[in-house]
């Protein structure tokens, strides 16, 4: 178990040093002058050097990699310029709004499609089955931002029943927060479930042919009690490959949402400084999203031991 | 396969995804106004049966926009599609092929991954600057490596057939080999991932016009009707809600097309249905 822990983690390494060369490079492509871009067209010559100080654009590629490597060995990924806030601070700030975003709704998306999935199982081919699964996929093919909108007038301008926007914290207030994220994180679980439902569906199909699955049903369970305990856990490894790739797609999704809802994450931070070609966030944020998710990929590596113990022995 | 091909479900992707697409090539002609012009006195004006999806706020016809945006969509989806299968059956190929190659090529494509890959697109598309070719190189960039492993994948499990270790017990050299062996056993989860990809690249697209990244304006995209009706919303909601819905039954169509055409290349998947 340590042994693939161990392995899990080294494996991590290469892909951590591809992430940081393409969050570097991407500088290195910009066509044209980065600092006048940046100043905008009533800069002085003095803002223009100021800038190409701040961003070492003085100095040539190699050595600017150098040092941003160095940085980032101590955490450091460079200042913004225009928040005069150091990257690291500015991204670890707004973490928590991001993370809870993906995972309310990522959490939503199980708690629906995974029921959904059994049910499609168990009724396959019959019309429980064709309502989830048309569900699920109607539900994939929507553009996330768009239902986020459509949300915003229904519920929120036309019903009045929820804010259209902002934020509260949650160590503020636990009921406004609630009410702030739960339209934006409704509105990605509804694009997240297709997968998870129809991979649900698809591995409980497949587990309910084996012959645990006729003990079970043999020694006198009831039908939801075999599907909600047997096939779910013998069908919960593909579940959670799903689950796991839907986390990058979650956070992907709650970093263009945040736009759409006006909340202060890391996606209104990274999005807000694409606009206005601020570079040190723009890497800073590709490098940590991007951290976020191979961390997230070792857990569910993990998670697989924890889920499937037959994986436990081969290791 | 004819079976799977004339069932509902495909013949419902067909119709949704074919009636967009004949829409849109036929946007010169069917499209009621010019989509980039400008026309004050019928600003936010609600749909009537002149404008049969109202005005926007520059009192341009939301229909003939949502004609010519889904063309700029169409054609970013479409070559995304190509040119991330292209790249992606080459190092997919190459990784399974060739066991040197495929622990740094597969590592790159798990780099690329991990990134978000909208956030990947958005980043990759400011950087080059706003034009539509951009954004094809963008979401090809962020959708390549999915396409890579699927290929891989095939690719590992061809090269292990009898038929294979057959060819090259006889003589035959790897081109042919790869020609007339391989590639064929792989067209078939590679043209279905590239259905999906179209699908995604859409919606992508949609995202990045919407942040402000995409091709720029007066340019219509479906994408980028959304994002200027957003501020008129409570006014005039149609702006926002029309490309939606088209943007939804494009990609649908292109999901149910991409279902069909997996269970139909892929017998075992008919078991499941």
């Amino acid at each position: 178990m340590f042994r693939l822990a161990a392995i899990r983690l080294l494996a991590a390494v290469p892909v951590l040093m591809v992430v940081s060369l393409v969050s570097f490079g991407l500088t290195l492509l910009v066509p044209g002058d980065m600092a006048a871009e940046m100043a905008g067209p009533s800069a002085t010559a003095a803002d223009l050097a100021r800038i190409r100080g701040e961003l070492g654009l003085d100095r040539p590629p190699l050595v600017r990699m150098a040092s941003w490597y160095s940085g980032l060995l101590h955490g450091d990924l460079g200042r913004s310029v225009l928040l005069n806030q150091g990257v690291t601070e500015a991204i670890l700030e707004r973490l928590p709004v991001t993370l809870s975003l993906t995972c309310l709704a990522l959490g939503l998306a199980c708690l629906a499609g995974i029921p959904a999935g059994l049910v499609a199982a168990a009724k396959a081919r019959r019309w429980p089955d064709q309502a989830a699964m048309g569900a699920a996929l109607v539900g994939l093919s929507l553009p996330d931002f768009w239902l986020g909108l459509v949300l915003i007038w229904v519920l929120g301008v036309k019903l009045n029943l929820m804010p259209t926007g902002g934020y509260v914290a949650l160590s503020a207030d636990a009921v406004g927060w609630l009410r702030s994220i739960t339209l934006p994180a409704g509105a990605l679980a509804l694009t997240q479930l297709g997968p998870i439902a129809r991979m649900t569906r698809s591995a409980a199909l497949e587990v309910a042919d084996s012959d645990f699955i006729r003990t079970a049903r043999a020694k006198g369970l009831t039908e939801p009690r075999v599907y909600a305990r047997h096939v779910l856990s013998g069908a919960l490894v593909p579940i959670l490959t799903v689950v796991g790739i839907g986390f990058g797609l979650s956070l992907g999704g709650a970093l263009v949402i945040e736009q759409v809802f006006s909340l202060p994450g890391v996606g209104r931070l990274v999005i807000g400084a694409v606009l206005r070609r601020d570079w040190p966030v723009i890497q800073g944020g590709l490098l940590l999203t991007a951290l976020v998710f191979v961390m997230v990929n070792l857990i569910v590596d993990l998670l697989y031991l924890w889920v499937d113990p037959r994986l436990r022995s081969n290791a | 396969m004819i079976a799977v091909l004339t069932r509902r479900s495909f013949l419902t992707g067909l119709l949704l995804f074919g009636l967009i697409v004949v829409a849109a090539m036929l946007a010169g002609w069917i499209a009621p106004f010019d989509p980039v012009k400008n026309n004050y006195r019928y600003r936010l004006g609600a749909p009537n049966d002149i404008f049969l999806v109202g005005t926007d706020r520059f009192g341009r016809d939301v229909l003939s926009r949502m004609l010519y945006g889904a063309r700029v969509s169409l054609r970013i989806g479409l070559a995304v599609a190509v040119l991330s299968g292209v790249a992606g059956a080459l190092a997919g190929l190459a990784a399974g092929w060739w066991s040197r190659a495929d622990p740094w090529l597969m590592r790159v494509m798990d780099g690329l991954m991990a990134f978000p890959g909208l956030l990947l697109a958005i980043a990759l598309a400011a950087t080059l600057g706003p034009s539509e070719i951009t954004v094809v190189v963008a979401l090809t960039v962020a959708y390549t490596p999915r396409t890579a492993r699927v290929m891989r994948g095939a690719v590992l499990v061809a090269r292990a057939q009898d038929y294979v270790e057959a060819a090259r017990a006889v003589g035959a050299r790897t081109g042919r080999l790869l020609r007339h062996h391989v590639l064929p056993a792989c067209a078939a989860p590679l043209v279905v991932q590239q259905t999906y990809v179209f699908a995604i690249a859409i919606l992508a697209e949609a995202v990045l016009s919407f942040v402000g990244v995409g091709p720029p304006p007066p340019q219509p995209t479906l994408g980028s009707i959304i994002a200027d009706g957003r501020d008129a919303m409570v006014e005039a909601p149609w702006i926002t809600l029309a490309p939606g819905v088209a943007i939804a039954m494009l990609v649908l169509g292109l999901n149910l097309l991409g279902d069909g055409l997996r269970d139909a290349l892929d017998p075992r998947m008919r078991r499941m249905l």
